[in-house]
């Protein structure tokens, strides 16, 4: 079967290089082709398959078409796991251990092990193994002929069959992607065909993106990953030093916000007396905002020379960040009766009304039984600064309670306050070298400015998945 | 009024400014036209964020700008706190940042020196702006010609007083009685010295879109114009009725029929006027604020009025200078006018103040 698998292939390869020739858009034709296999995999259902290779007819004119039905059989037989010609399988490409490199390193190892590692993280996260036997069980129920006796049953297991079954394909879809162009690239080897080897190294570099993409769509499933999310940062100990780097950290998680395009309101602020800031909240808008930005729940300390040192000393700072996710309307909010709060002008003083021309109009508002409290004051008006730190109550409280049923999770749903200085997350070294490093994940880059830039994704990520771990485990 | 506002956009002020030569002097060339013309001609002036952007300058000038401004706004320090409780450097930089947002276009800047920023000034009418606030104590609102009040923003300008974020209040009031009273909600509310149409506008919205409507009076025509600027931006020119004069005097026709009175009228006394803040001394109106020798005249004067033109069960809701004057006010109420008004209360205001007297009308 190997002998002939690699025969059509080959066959299946070189057509294509025929095809697509030296045209300069041909990696995208091969993309697409490639994508219109796993399609005709899927499509192509038992039925004709199995029959076609019992008989053992040796496919004669269209080998491209009987690798596809043998491949199908192969996976069918569900217990046979994917490979390549020569064996290679997901888990072995995992267990090679290749280094992975930037993705501008042209190495097919490189792009292949971040792909099956994608797919690895993809099929814990769907729960692969139980996902199977849950599959199984729904095909057996839905092959009963009493199915439609109970027509709510038979639609609730047909859906459901219908989603599993989506997400497996999806998956085993990019695994055979994977593994055919690998093949595909050894081929272009043996051949020497440099065109070819490159054409697919193209679509293995824009596979392991896709694939990044989706490993995350698969890490961003918690119930609330989805909500916007207020952030807040607080400084630690140390005056003007510790207040400029908070105002560093939320500069940072601005531009990551603007990055990723989620709309970023300043709700509250509160300047240090010489620079930086005391404490500040952000409102960041858009899907995920919550799932990604509680990553960067925690300690963040900073270590630099600074500048507000006259003797140029060695100095480390520290700034807290919270982040609260902001409920949609389909979930429960607490109730707030309007009793419950006091709400007081933030500056207040003298005698107010007419005597008074001023621009600030920041309320504060206390949750009485809880002494919750919520300020805004970025708006123009006191009514809508009283309306914008209503909503920010309403999320604390939501959290509270939250954290009140959960008990558990209680990572996500901290407040500043609760905090530690102790949990620290992660280091930001600018003195004497330079270093950004994760002290959960032992993530670390050497370009601190990138990441103060808001280059966060890549530490986000590292954390996500190794929390994925850490569940695992649990 | 013969007001001929053709549309809410209508720059009026432009032909000025541009028709301006020089700013090398830094004198206003932004106010007091509409003051100087006579009083049946009022041209109420358009806010800053409301005139057409046909201006640009280079990202690196508006920075520029900026930055000085900023330096400006640093070098008072708490300089004005302490002379008259007047703003720090802080609130000072806010507003910096808000007249930025008011005059430049679209916020997307963009990264280069040279990349042209759209703007609804010329940057040496910023400078211009940012030193009379400064300089002269100008108030903020007066300079970007608006105010944000409540959810909405109110044209305002030299000759009408700014509203204050406590007079906010008077309207959520006014939401809680009418929210549970048809009668009340489908009544004809006033407010009287309405100034740039704030709690009438504010009111209106309250009732929605049933029957009641409001009447807004003012003694001053520069406020009758800005409130009917203001009236035409929300499109509630059939649910408020504008019209010149004083307290009740242009309301002969409502007598015994109105369901609601509401009123932010002048109540410092007048020993106080002189230790005023700057931007309100030196630039709001005093007719606005010099409630006389204690302050209770006009409200005195309101409430002999009430008794007269409010309907059985009407509701009043007054600002006042504060717990002195609520009281005061209350005991008048009771004792001079017994038997006429029920419910009084006294609200607080966000600063704990006793700001407001509330009750209905027998």
């Amino acid at each position: 079967m190997a002998c002939l698998l690699r025969k059509s292939l080959r066959t299946k390869a070189l057509f294509l290089h025929k095809l697509v020739g030296n045209s300069s858009d041909s990696h995208q034709t091969l993309a697409s082709s490639s994508w219109f296999w796993c399609r005709q995999l899927s499509l192509s259902l038992p039925h004709k398959t199995t029959t076609c290779f019992a008989s053992n007819s040796i496919p004669s004119p269209s080998f491209s078409n009987a690798l596809l039905q043998i491949r199908f059989w192969a996976s069918e037989a569900a217990a046979t796991e994917l490979s390549t010609s020569d064996g290679l399988t997901v888990q072995r490409i995992l267990a090679n251990n290749w280094t992975i490199l930037d993705e501008h390193d042209g190495d097919w190892r490189s792009h292949a092990t971040a792909i099956a590692q994608s797919i690895h993280l993809i099929k814990r996260r769907l729960q692969w193994e139980k996902l199977k036997v849950r599959l199984d069980m729904l095909s057996f129920q839905l092959g009963k002929e009493d199915l439609w006796d109970d027509p709510m049953l038979a639609g609730k297991l047909s859906r459901e069959h219908g989603s599993l079954l989506g997400k497996m394909k999806e998956v085993n879809a990019l695994e055979q992607e994977l593994l055919e162009h690998i093949d595909m690239i050894k081929l272009a080897r043996e051949e020497n065909d440099a065109d070819l080897e490159s054409e697919s190294l193209k679509v293995l570099l824009n596979m392991r993106r896709n694939a990044k993409e989706k490993e995350l769509e698969a890490l961003l499933a918690g119930e609330h990953d989805s909500c916007s999310c207020y952030i807040e940062v607080q400084a630690g100990a140390g005056g003007t030093e510790s207040m400029d780097w908070a105002a560093m950290v939320m500069q940072m998680y601005k531009s990551w916000a603007q990055r990723r395009g989620y709309k970023v309101t300043v709700m509250d602020e509160m300047p240090g007396e010489i620079a930086g800031i005391k404490r500040a909240t952000i409102k960041v808008d858009g899907e995920f905002a919550f799932g990604y930005a509680k990553a960067e729940i925690g300690v963040h300390r900073l270590v630099r020379i600074s500048p507000f040192d006259s003797n140029k000393r060695r100095h480390t700072s520290f700034a807290a960040v919270a982040v609260i996710p902001i409920l949609g309307d389909g979930s429960t909010h607490v109730q707030i009766n309007e009793s419950d709060l006091r709400i007081e002008r933030f500056r207040a003083g003298g005698a107010g009304g007419q005597h008074v021309n001023t621009t600030e109009s920041a309320v504060r508002i206390v949750h009485i039984p809880t002494g919750v409290t919520a300020t805004c004051q970025n708006e123009r008006s006191q009514h809508q600064n009283k309306a914008s730190a209503m909503a920010v109550l309403q999320s604390r409280l939501d959290q509270l309670e939250m954290a009140r049923q959960a008990q558990l999770n209680a990572k996500h749903t901290q407040s500043l306050t609760d905090i530690t200085w102790g949990s620290q997350i992660r280091s930001y070294v600018l003195h004497p070298y330079r270093m950004v490093k994760d002290l959960r994940t032992n993530y670390e880059v050497s370009d601190p400015d990138s990441v103060l830039e808001g280059d966060l994704d890549s530490f986000i990520l590292s954390y996500l998945s190794a929390s994925l771990d850490k569940d695992d485990d649990a | 009024m013969n007001l001929s506002l053709s549309g809410v956009y209508r720059p009026h002020s432009l032909p000025k400014l541009l028709t301006y030569s020089s700013f090398s002097t830094l004198c206003r060339p932004f106010c007091y036209s509409a003051l100087s013309s006579s009083p049946t001609c009022v041209k109420p002036q358009v806010p800053l964020f409301l005139r057409p952007p046909i201006y640009s300058t280079k990202l690196c000038d508006l920075k520029k700008w900026h930055d000085w401004g900023k330096g400006v706004a640093l070098s008072i320090g708490s300089t004005f706190v302490q002379s008259d409780d007047g703003p720090d450097s802080s609130m000072l930089c806010r507003e910096l940042k808000w007249l930025m947002e008011d005059a430049v276009v679209d916020h997307s800047l963009g990264v280069e020196d040279d990349d042209r920023v759209k703007m609804r000034i010329g940057i040496e009418g910023l400078y211009c702006l940012w030193k009379q606030r400064v300089q002269e104590r100008r108030p903020f609102q007066y300079v970007v010609g608006c105010e944000h009040w409540r959810d909405l923003v109110l044209s305002v300008q030299e000759g009408v007083l700014i509203p204050r974020p406590e007079t906010e209040l008077v309207v959520d009031f006014v939401a809680d009685v009418v929210s549970e009273n048809e009668d009340l909600r489908s009544g004809v509310w006033a407010d009287l010295g309405t100034g740039s149409g704030a709690l009438a506008i504010g009111i209106g919205r309250v009732l929605g879109s049933e029957r009641g409507r409001v009447i807004a009076t003012d003694l001053s025509p520069v406020a009758v114009s800005v409130a009917t600027y203001n009236v035409q931006r929300y499109c509630l020119q059939d649910k408020i009725d504008l019209r010149e004069g004083s307290w009740f005097e242009p309301l002969k026709d409502m007598e015994g029929k109105l369901a609601g009175l509401v009123s932010n009228p002048p109540y410092i006394p007048s020993k106080d006027i002189s230790g005023l803040q700057a931007e309100v001394g030196r630039h709001e109106p005093r007719v606005a604020l010099d409630g006389g020798i204690d302050g209770m005249q006009a409200l005195l004067h309101l409430c002999d009025g009430a008794v007269l033109m409010m309907k059985p069960g009407g509701f009043l809701a007054f600002e006042t200078n504060g717990e002195q004057q609520s009281r005061a006010l209350v005991d008048y109420m009771k004792n001079h006018r017994s038997g006429s008004f029920c419910n009084l209360e006294i609200r607080a205001d966000f600063a704990g103040i006793q700001r407001f007297v509330i009750g209905f009308h027998q």
